[in-house]
Formats: structure tokens, C-alpha cells, sequence
């Protein structure tokens, strides 16, 4: 049996959730949704948990996942009650509910303790600079290195735990039994899913939103591996040096329009922005725009006189990789696969 | 024309000559107070004259209407002026008020016309009929409605062709395009606000396709379809003229809901609804009637009762809002919405489909006073300062609503509201 929890909903207006109060239970949402199925019927389930502040259930739930915030239900609700941006905070609380640190739950809460994260960060970066006595050449060299190091300690420590509490909570808890075999023949979900997003398309209208998005996911990853792995810094490879180029100015050309929507707010799904989805798409912007003008200022031989420029990337990349991806907006681009993955677990471990 | 006298004076001003206008007219009538009730339609009557029956007493909507219709019309006290505007009214002080009237020309000599429509057989302009809601067509020289009063041919000067057919077939030789507008000042003691309401326009709705959808039409085309001066002598779809068996009413269409501007509840939709559904099962024995709902406001005097009684005799009632309306081949609708009982979003397949149209306000009632100081309320319905105490009185001394232009409204309510502004303006009146 579970308590109603009134509280609940003034926690959930700290993660954004806005008149969701005023539901009263017509069904609209779902109806006009359109992504929402007979065996998936969601956004006012979600708003009534909501209300009732049945945390259980919403924990358990893969249906804020499976929302890609086309902005109908908002839209259309007769009591302008906001269910798509409901949704939206409900994933930003199961983020900090994943989250075994806790931190990504403060950091949503409080702007002065995230832009205080932020800038600590940052005085770390200029304080090991100093350290260095700012030799540009040994500070790039172990820059590299922390983007491997950082890359592999975030997901071991951070993100792989969480991922195994969000399947604790959404398959193990809520007793769903599947085989190993299971997890074997839905794999393909997973990966299709984190690839592609294809799942936003199912949005009326939302093709050349789907598009700018899946260009943006491989302009980041393809930037991610060249950066990292190819180290497209340090390389004279002509060929790497031109991808490297490409893939950043994907990542900041598409992320202006992202962070333009969100200005202009002419769409459901911009129209409503928190801390965290600013210090996202911003950051994203800064770190193709700072890679991009540091490899050009490396071969046009200006770097070693604006150095200043790498650092700035540095901190951008530092804030980015201990804040952002294990406890800010970019773990959606995991749990929302990781969602249509278990998603297909408990379909398959129904039948 | 110019032999009638412009410069006219009355006890009351009766602005609407729907049902609540006409009891309130009538009510200072036989109180002994000369009336002039004022209606911008071809006839008296309201949208009440236009409804099949009334809940919950199911009642001939025209057998009540038509006697207090003809009553009103032969009053010695009540003067009607129909296809008449209000372009001002003026307070002055008290019991003095100064209306301008215009009165359009219905291109008839109303007295001669023996409403013979050898004029509407005459005539070869057909366009569709506005008091059967578009249903079927009219002439453009026609007789309102069977039932109208007066029940005297007006040409629709808009669509004539002015092919003169009309005027060579008419036997009393009524007919005269010379017709002019005529200005009237009017001296009044009271003004009774009676406008009435609109109904929601569900274009306004695209995801409900009407307009688009032959087989998706409105509570008030149903309405026309059920009542005795009906247009077809049965229920037909009017894609394809099939009689329907699987009829959906879409509750809410247009009110309480803040994304089409209309927040409040209609108060009528719920129960005219589930009266329409009563019908239908006695026109159509063998048809589903499914009403889907947000909430059913059953609130009235044996309300409740009607509502259990459509459920005994097999209404299917179903708990949710229609997001969206499809169309299959066949012309039938698919009607898209979450079960809330279920938690399941469903799809069910209907042949025809009722939009249960909500009540509007008659924004025209701020225009009638030149200084606009007649308030409306958050809403635009006529502002009540004294709701609780005196709901009769408007923001002007001397100036009461009746029925509908005070808010949405069933008929016993407007009659009883109209039996309240009728006694506050003899107070008035008698307490000069």
C-alpha cells in the first residue's frame, strides 16, 4: 500500500515541474500523444503519480523515458497543466534518483551550488596551471590524458552504478523475470536507440528536429574519438586534423540553433528551461567552438602566444566531464536507450 | 417607410427575444409596462425554439416555446421588432434612457405577407439553412422556419440574385427591394439585457476534424436532426445519408478547456447530451450510444435521475476526454482516448460522431451602452456585482440581465433569472 505524499509535488517544481496541479484527470495528454500506446499510456498516469507524489511507482516507471517531449500534451491541455513538462522534470528527478552520489539531485536543485561546482572547477584548472607554471605543452599532454582517464573513471564509478540502480529499479524491483537471453535479444534496442533517437521521430513534425539531433549525438561522439582516441591535438595527420574540424563545427553550428530555440521559446519543448538544460546545450556549444579554435590556433602557430585559449577549452572540458555527463542533462542520451532496452526486457520476459 | 414614426417610447427595452427575453417581456407586460423587445434575428424565440426536447422532464422544446412565442407576439403592451440591432443606449439619468435601434430590411412588406411561400418555390437560389444548421438548403427568399414568429418571408439580400421571381410569383405583391434600414430613437425607463449566448464553433478544434469529417457534426445539428420540424424524418449521417448505429458524443468540446479560451463549464452539454442519447435510442431502437466525459455534472432538479435512467436503458458511458478524431475509408470516425478507469489509451470505431458544443458569451452585450459601461465579467458575460443578492443588476443602475448573457445557463434557469430581472426593473420602474 502506498501513502500520498503531497510534499512530493513541491519537490518536483524544484526539478521544473510547473501547474501540473491543476490536472484534472481527462485524459487528453494520452490521447492526443503520440508516442503513447495501448500497452505504453502515458503522460497522465505519470501526471497523477505526480500529484499523489507516488515516488514508487514513478521510480519503476520506463514511461518518462519514453516521452520525447513533442509538446502535444501541453499544447492541447484544457487546464494548461503543462503534463510534457511534467514529464520532463519526472526525468530530471529520476536522474538524481539513479544517481548514488546524490549530487546530480543538488545540482538540479540549486543554481549557487552548480554555478559554485562550476566554478571550482574551473580555479582547479588555472590552479594546476600555475602549478605547471602554465608550460602549455606538459598541461596539453596530461589535458589528454584526463580526457582518457576521465572517460573511464566517470563510467566505472558514476555511471555504470547507476545504470544498475535505474535497472534496479525499473525491471529487478518491480519483478519482472528475464532471462539472460532476454538481455541478449533486446540488445539490438539499446543500441539502435542510442544511436539513432529513432524513437523523436514518432513526434508529428519533428523530422528536422530528429535530424539536427542525431547529427549533433554524431558530430559529439565522432569529436569524442577523435579528440580522445586519435588525439587530435597532438596529430599532423592531415586527414584527422580535417575530421577533427568537421565534427566540432557540427557540434557548435547545431548546438547555436538549440540554444536559439531555447531563447526564442517558440516550441513546446523550449519553451521551459532549467539550469541544467542551459549549462547543457551552452556547454556543448563551448566545447566544439574552443576545440575548434584551439586546433586552428595550433596551426596557425598562434597558440603558444594565446594559450589562454587552451586553457579556457580545459575548463570547459573539465566542468563538462565531472559535472555535466555523470550528474547533469547528459546522462539522458544513456538512461533514454537504456530505457527502450529495458523497456523490450520486460515486453519479451511478459510473453 | 418614411410615413412610420421614428421617435419611439416605452416603459422597457427587452434587448434579446430568446426565452428569457420573451418571460421577462412578458412578466413587465402584464405588470402593465409597455414593452419594446428588440431581436437581431427574423424571429423571436431564441435557440430554444430550435431544440427537440428539454431535459429532464422531456418535454416538446417548440410546445412550450411557440405558445409563450404567440403569447408575447399578441401582448397589446409588447412591441417586437425582429431583424432589429441596439447601436446604443445612452443613460441619462434615471428611468431615462435614449436607444438607438436600426431596424435591416427584410425586402418584405411584413403586414401583406400571408407566409404562402409560393415565393420560396419561385426562387432558384438554394443555399444551406441556417436554422437547420446547414443540414439541408433554403431559398434565398424564405420562410425562416415552420415555427417562426412572425412566420413572414424575408429575402436574403446577401445571396439574391435579384432575379425577380420572388415578386412575380408573390400573390399579395409584399415583396420590395426598395427596403431601406430604419433608425429608430427609442426613449426607455429600463433596460433588460437579454442577449443569450454563442455556441462554441468546433473548427477550433482541427484535431476533431469537424468540417472535415461529413460524419462528425454538433449537439445542435443532432438537436434539429431529433426535433418534430426536423429536416430528414429520421437520423442520417450526413456523409452518405446511412442511419447511424454507432453514435459517439464528445462531451467538453469547447469548455473547460483554457487551450481554446474557455475555461468554465457550459452547464448544459452533460445533460443535453445525455437527453439527445435518450432519444436517439427511441429514433435508432438498435443503435450504441457511447457519451465520453470528463465528469457528468448532474446538479439539477432530477438531473442525477435522468443521468441513471440513460444509463438503465443502455447509454454507454465512458471516462475520458477525446484527444483526436480520424477518419477510415468507410466514413467512419476513430475516436482516439485514454479509458481513465482502464489507465489504457484505446481507439473505438463510431459511424457518427456529436460534438458536444459548449456555451460562449454574446460579446455584443458590451457594445449595447455607447460608453461601454456596461461591465462584463473575467469571462465576457454579463458582470452580476450583486450575485448573491440581486443577480438581476448589471453595473448600471436601471439595467438587469436575463437568462444566458449572465453566464452559461439551462432554460429553467434563464426563465427563472428572467422572472428575476423582470420584478427588479418594476422595482425600478415604480421607484422613480
Amino acid at each position: 500500500m502506498n501513502k500520498i505524499d503531497p510534499q512530493f509535488g513541491i519537490k518536483l517544481k524544484k526539478y521544473g515541474a510547473v501547474d501540473f496541479t491543476a490536472c484534472y484527470n481527462c485524459g487528453n495528454c494520452t490521447a492526443v500523444c503520440s508516442l503513447s500506446t495501448q500497452d505504453s499510456s502515458f503522460p497522465r498516469e505519470m501526471v497523477r503519480y505526480g500529484v499523489m507524489g507516488m515516488q514508487e511507482e514513478i521510480s519503476a516507471s520506463l514511461k518518462p523515458w519514453e516521452c520525447y517531449y513533442c509538446g502535444e500534451c501541453s499544447e492541447h491541455c484544457p487546464q494548461t497543466a503543462n503534463p510534457g513538462e511534467l514529464m520532463q522534470a519526472l526525468r530530471r528527478w529520476l536522474t538524481a534518483k539513479y544517481d548514488w552520489t546524490g549530487l546530480s539531485g543538488l545540482l538540479y536543485k540549486s543554481l549557487p551550488l552548480s554555478i559554485f561546482a562550476f566554478l571550482l572547477l574551473a580555479a582547479g584548472v588555472i590552479g594546476y596551471g600555475a602549478y605547471e607554471n602554465f608550460n602549455l605543452a606538459k598541461i596539453m599532454h596530461y589535458g589528454h590524458l584526463f580526457e582518457m582517464i576521465s572517460i573511464g573513471a566517470v563510467f566505472a564509478i558514476i555511471l555504470l552504478p547507476n545504470i544498475f540502480r535505474m535497472w534496479n529499479f525499473t525491471v529487478l524491483k518491480p519483478g519482472s523475470k528475464a532471462g539472460i537471453g532476454i538481455y541478449f535479444k533486446a540488445m539490438g534496442e539499446l543500441f539502435i536507440h542510442m544511436f539513432t533517437q529513432k524513437r523523436a521521430l514518432g513526434c508529428d513534425d519533428n523530422q528536422f528536429r530528429w535530424f539536427e539531433h542525431f547529427i549533433l549525438v554524431l558530430g559529439y561522439l565522432s569529436l569524442l574519438f577523435t579528440t580522445v582516441v586519435l588525439d587530435w591535438f597532438g596529430t599532423s595527420n592531415q586527414i584527422i586534423i580535417a575530421i577533427g574540424y568537421l565534427f566540432s563545427a557540427i557540434v557548435f553550428l547545431v548546438t547555436i540553433d538549440f540554444v536559439s530555440g531555447r531563447i526564442k521559446r517558440k516550441k513546446e519543448i523550449s519553451k521551459y528551461s532549467q539550469p541544467s538544460d542551459w549549462f547543457f546545450v551552452i556547454w556543448l556549444f563551448l566545447m566544439g567552438v574552443t576545440a575548434f579554435v584551439v586546433r586552428l590556433f595550433i596551426d596557425l602557430e598562434l597558440i603558444v602566444d594565446n594559450s589562454w585559449i587552451y586553457y579556457f577549452h580545459l575548463i570547459i572540458l573539465v566542468q563538462w566531464a565531472l559535472i555535466i555527463v555523470p550528474f547533469g542533462k547528459w546522462t539522458h542520451f544513456m538512461y533514454r536507450s537504456f530505457a527502450m532496452y529495458f523497456a523490450r526486457v520486460k515486453e519479451l520476459a511478459k510473453k | 417607410m418614411s410615413e412610420k414614426n421614428t421617435s419611439l417610447a416605452f416603459d422597457a427595452l427587452v434587448v434579446g427575444g430568446g426565452i428569457a427575453g420573451g418571460e421577462a417581456a412578458l412578466n413587465l407586460a402584464t405588470n402593465g409596462f409597455k414593452v419594446l423587445v428588440v431581436e437581431k434575428d427574423l424571429s423571436v424565440g431564441g435557440k430554444m425554439i430550435h431544440l427537440s426536447k428539454v431535459f429532464p422532464t422531456l418535454d416538446c422544446s417548440a410546445c412550450i416555446t411557440t405558445p409563450k412565442v404567440s403569447e408575447i407576439s399578441r401582448h397589446p403592451l409588447i412591441t417586437i421588432f425582429t431583424e432589429t440591432e441596439v447601436k446604443g443606449i445612452v443613460k441619462n439619468g434615471e428611468n431615462d434612457f435614449d436607444a438607438k435601434v436600426v431596424r435591416k430590411p427584410r425586402y418584405v412588406i411584413a403586414e401583406d405577407c400571408t407566409g404562402c411561400q409560393l415565393c420560396e418555390e419561385a426562387c432558384p437560389v438554394n443555399v444551406p439553412d441556417q436554422y437547420q444548421y446547414g443540414l439541408v438548403g433554403r431559398k434565398a427568399a424564405y420562410i425562416p422556419f415552420s415555427i417562426a414568429s412572425p412566420r413572414v418571408a424575408a429575402i436574403d439580400i446577401e445571396n439574391c440574385t435579384l432575379c425577380g421571381a420572388c415578386e412575380r410569383a408573390c400573390p399579395t405583391k409584399c415583396i420590395d427591394f426598395t427596403q431601406k434600414p430604419v433608425e429608430y430613437s427609442v426613449k426607455v425607463r429600463t433596460v433588460v439585457v437579454a442577449t443569450g449566448f454563442n455556441l462554441f464553433d468546433p473548427v477550433n478544434i482541427p484535431r476533431y476534424g469537424f468540417g472535415e469529417y461529413k460524419n462528425v457534426i454538433t449537439s445542435m445539428q443532432m438537436e434539429r436532426q431529433l426535433a418534430p420540424t426536423r429536416p430528414f424524418h429520421t437520423i442520417l449521417r450526413p456523409g452518405d445519408g446511412k442511419m447511424p448505429d454507432k453514435i459517439a458524443y464528445v462531451l467538453c468540446t469547447g469548455s473547460r478547456d483554457a487551450s481554446v479560451g474557455n475555461p468554465i463549464c457550459s452547464q448544459i452539454c452533460c445533460m443535453y447530451s445525455i437527453k439527445q442519447a435518450q432519444l436517439l435510442m427511441g429514433a435508432l431502437p438498435m443503435a450504441d450510444i457511447t457519451i465520453y466525459y470528463i465528469n457528468i455534472r448532474s446538479f439539477g432538479k432530477g438531473f442525477e435521475e435522468f443521468y441513471e435512467q440513460a444509463k438503465g436503458m443502455g447509454v454507454n458511458f465512458v471516462k475520458g476526454k477525446i484527444g483526436k478524431i480520424t477518419e477510415n475509408a468507410k466514413g467512419n470516425l476513430i475516436l482516439r482516448y485514454e479509458d481513465i478507469n482502464e489507465n489504457i489509451l484505446k481507439e473505438a470505431e463510431h459511424d457518427m460522431v456529436v460534438l458536444s458544443v459548449g456555451v460562449l458569451p454574446n460579446t455584443e452585450s458590451e457594445k449595447l451602452f455607447v460608453d461601454k459601461s456596461l461591465q462584463l465579467d473575467e469571462y465576457n458575460f454579463v458582470k452580476q456585482p450583486e450575485q448573491l443578492v440581486s443577480p438581476a443588476k448589471t453595473s448600471i443602475k436601471g439595467v438587469f440581465v436575463a437568462g444566458t448573457a449572465s453566464g452559461p445557463m439551462d432554460i429553467p434557469d434563464s426563465i427563472l433569472s428572467a422572472g428575476s430581472a423582470s420584478s427588479e426593473a418594476i422595482s425600478y420602474l415604480n421607484n422613480k
